[in-house]
């Protein structure tokens, strides 16, 4: 009797020292989540229902409930434009880059000579996509497709196209190629991805006469659907720091305003991130839409 | 009589054959068998990729020429991409106006440090969620996907007002100190790729050296990570460069004292234009002067890690493949 409880204290000491070790290889992660991560997500949260005074004692709360937000939205309405607008503005830039990158990495996936240095080539701007630097570029105006000006579009969008409308596809037409900077880790997710749709396949349906073209929609495109639901999400988040976005320097310049305030800054960034979460749910939504019913989802 | 006329057509059958497959092995290497693997496929592929790639790369050749040419150069509506003369002056203002040494150097502490921090406590979280056994194991792998996901702008306010009454405003522990937590930039993801990485190695090592009675330290420090050299190089180089690059959380952390090149590059034309009293717009925020030491600037602060990735370009490329990210 008592071996046998022993025994199982034995196992579960053992068992324990077991997870002691995995919950020690996490301990700095943890500890750093906990301290970078969930404690200032909860106080943000905290500072966006609040008046936040800053003075001699320290930090100063006033409870303001949804204040900020009826402020933000309701009295002083500039900032949901401005989000709305760049809403508008990622909604095109995803699928920018996502074709391009796709169609890019289908090129470069084929075998040429020089297929190295093109793919070195198209994975240079990773490399130096420093904020300030692509800002002085789009200035310069480096940015701009040749043709926009060539054929003069802006004047063929303006008579298609509401004011509003044209000008947002010229300012992304007027910055394209910085905005296809942002494809290089698209392109090689997706170079890997060709990788994992077996060679066989192709050979079995062209025995069985399939054109190139019906093997790529019947085949290549269906296989890549996960990746490009995987490039979508990647392509959000690389957008956060993307130096166009205005989001990170309105909540900057708000935070050390005198009228407005920590508070004000913080409920500003909860808009903006509410905003990215249905379009992130959207974009899980529809990758799993597309890939349900086969066996390879991710 | 018939057995000769037989032999004939057999023989011009055979020739008909053999010139028939010469040129279908003409056509196959033009136009190749599986219409992708042609001479006449290939180089439209290679010519398409070259226009492709030659207007992706032509903000940085614009930024070459333009910080190699004179003002009356830049004027000039005739000279196009490249200068009559390479003028070198504005490197010397740039270098003058960035202060470049010392903010090489903060950068680099940042870069260094911060990528090495993170390349270690990466490593270690992620040899955790791919190997070792503890109850919680999926919910610490679903808080390390939302910790990706969580905009930087929804942590900034209260993270500045942690660093500012702790005063590392201005220090360079804003951004080392996460990365020792695993918090870096971008380090959930150096997190998925090493745990990736470490689920595709085979578990017979480990037993091994389990049986042989090393703890899981040794076998982690001696075994795991030696093996991961090829992972640890692509995280330190993407972390490197990252930080190197990184403007925005900077911009807000730190603003004197202690400077990145990326924030040096805004206060340039200020310092420029303090230094020569005349100066004259020609709108649309072009200005012939101080256009060309701004480029030079934008191109110091890119020199260093273009010289890492010429280096280590490889790696890079591979990286996401090799690391099996994907899969």
């Amino acid at each position: 009797m008592i071996g046998k409880t022993s025994r199982r204290k034995q196992i579960l000491m053992f068992r324990w020292k077991e997870y002691g070790l995995g919950y020690l290889f996490m301990l700095p992660w943890i500890l750093g989540f906990i301290a970078f991560v969930a404690f200032p997500v909860g106080w943000s949260l905290w500072n966006s229902f609040n008046r936040v005074y800053i003075t001699s004692e320290g930090f100063q709360y006033t409870w303001v409930g949804l204040g900020n937000f009826k402020r933000m939205l309701i009295e002083n309405n500039a900032y949901p434009i401005i989000l709305l607008t760049y809403l508008q503005e990622v909604l095109l830039i995803i699928p920018l880059i996502l074709i391009f990158s796709f169609f890019v990495s289908l090129l470069l996936n084929e075998k040429f000579p020089g297929r190295g240095w093109m793919r070195a080539l198209f994975f240079l701007p990773v490399i130096f996509a420093t904020g300030q630097v692509i800002m002085e570029l789009f200035v310069q105006g480096a940015g701009e497709l040749p043709f926009v000006s060539q054929y003069n579009l802006d004047v063929i969008l303006r008579q298609y196209f509401s004011a509003g409308t044209s000008d947002m596809l010229l300012g992304i037409l007027s910055k394209a190629v910085i905005i296809l900077w942002y494809s290089g880790v698209q392109i090689l997710i997706f170079i890997a991805g060709f990788q994992t749709i077996s060679k066989s396949v192709y050979e079995a349906v062209r025995v069985d006469g399939a054109s190139p073209w019906e093997s790529f929609w019947k085949i290549t495109f269906p296989g890549m659907l996960p990746f490009m639901g995987l490039n979508a999400i990647y392509t959000i988040v690389d957008l956060f720091t993307f130096p166009f976005n205005p989001v990170m320097e309105i909540v900057r310049n708000n935070m050390f305003s005198p009228t407005t305030g920590y508070g004000y800054a913080s409920a500003m960034a909860w808009l903006y991130f509410l905003i990215i979460l249905v379009l992130l749910g959207i974009t899980l939504w529809l990758t799993y839409r597309a890939t349900k019913g086969r066996g390879d989802v991710r | 009589m018939k057995l000769v006329e037989a032999y004939k057509q057999v023989k011009l059958d055979i020739t008909e054959t053999l010139a028939n497959r010469r040129t279908q092995k003409l056509r196959a290497l033009v136009f190749g068998q599986n219409v992708k693997d042609g001479i006449i496929a290939k180089l439209f592929i290679i010519s398409l990729l070259t226009v492709i790639g030659f207007l992706y790369v032509k903000p940085i050749l614009y930024m070459i020429s333009t910080s190699l040419k004179s003002v009356a150069d830049m004027i000039d509506p005739i000279v196009g991409l490249i200068p009559r003369e390479l003028y070198f002056n504005n490197y010397k203002d740039a270098w003058k106006g960035l202060s470049y040494p010392e903010a090489f150097l903060d950068t680099m502490t940042i870069a260094l440090f911060g990528s090495i921090f993170q390349v270690f406590t990466c490593a270690l979280t992620g040899y955790a969620l791919a190997r070792l056994k503890f109850p919680g194991k999926n919910l610490f792998f679903f808080l390390i996907l939302v910790a990706f996901l969580i905009p930087p702008q929804l942590t900034l306010v209260p993270l500045y007002m942690i660093y500012s009454e702790l005063g590392w405003i201005n220090t360079p522990f804003v951004f080392l100190v996460p990365a020792i937590f695993g918090q870096g930039l971008r380090g959930a993801l150096f997190i998925i790729i090493f745990r990736q990485f470490f689920i595709s190695q085979p578990k017979a090592l480990e037993e091994a050296a389990k049986i042989d009675g090393a703890s899981v330290f040794r076998l982690f420090f001696r075994i795991m990570m030696p093996l991961a050299g090829g992972a640890c190089l692509v995280v330190f180089l993407f972390s490197f460069v990252w930080y190197w690059n990184m403007s925005y959380e900077a911009a807000l952390f730190l603003s004197k004292d202690f400077t990145p090149l990326s924030l040096r590059l805004s206060s340039l034309q200020m310092e420029l234009m303090g230094n020569k009293a005349v100066s004259f717009s020609a709108g649309l925020g072009q200005d012939p002067i101080s256009e060309g030491p701004k480029m030079a600037g934008a191109f110091l602060i890119i020199f260093p890690p273009l010289i890492i990735y010429l280096i280590a370009q490889r790696w890079f490329t591979e990286g996401i493949e090799r690391t099996g990210l994907v899969e």
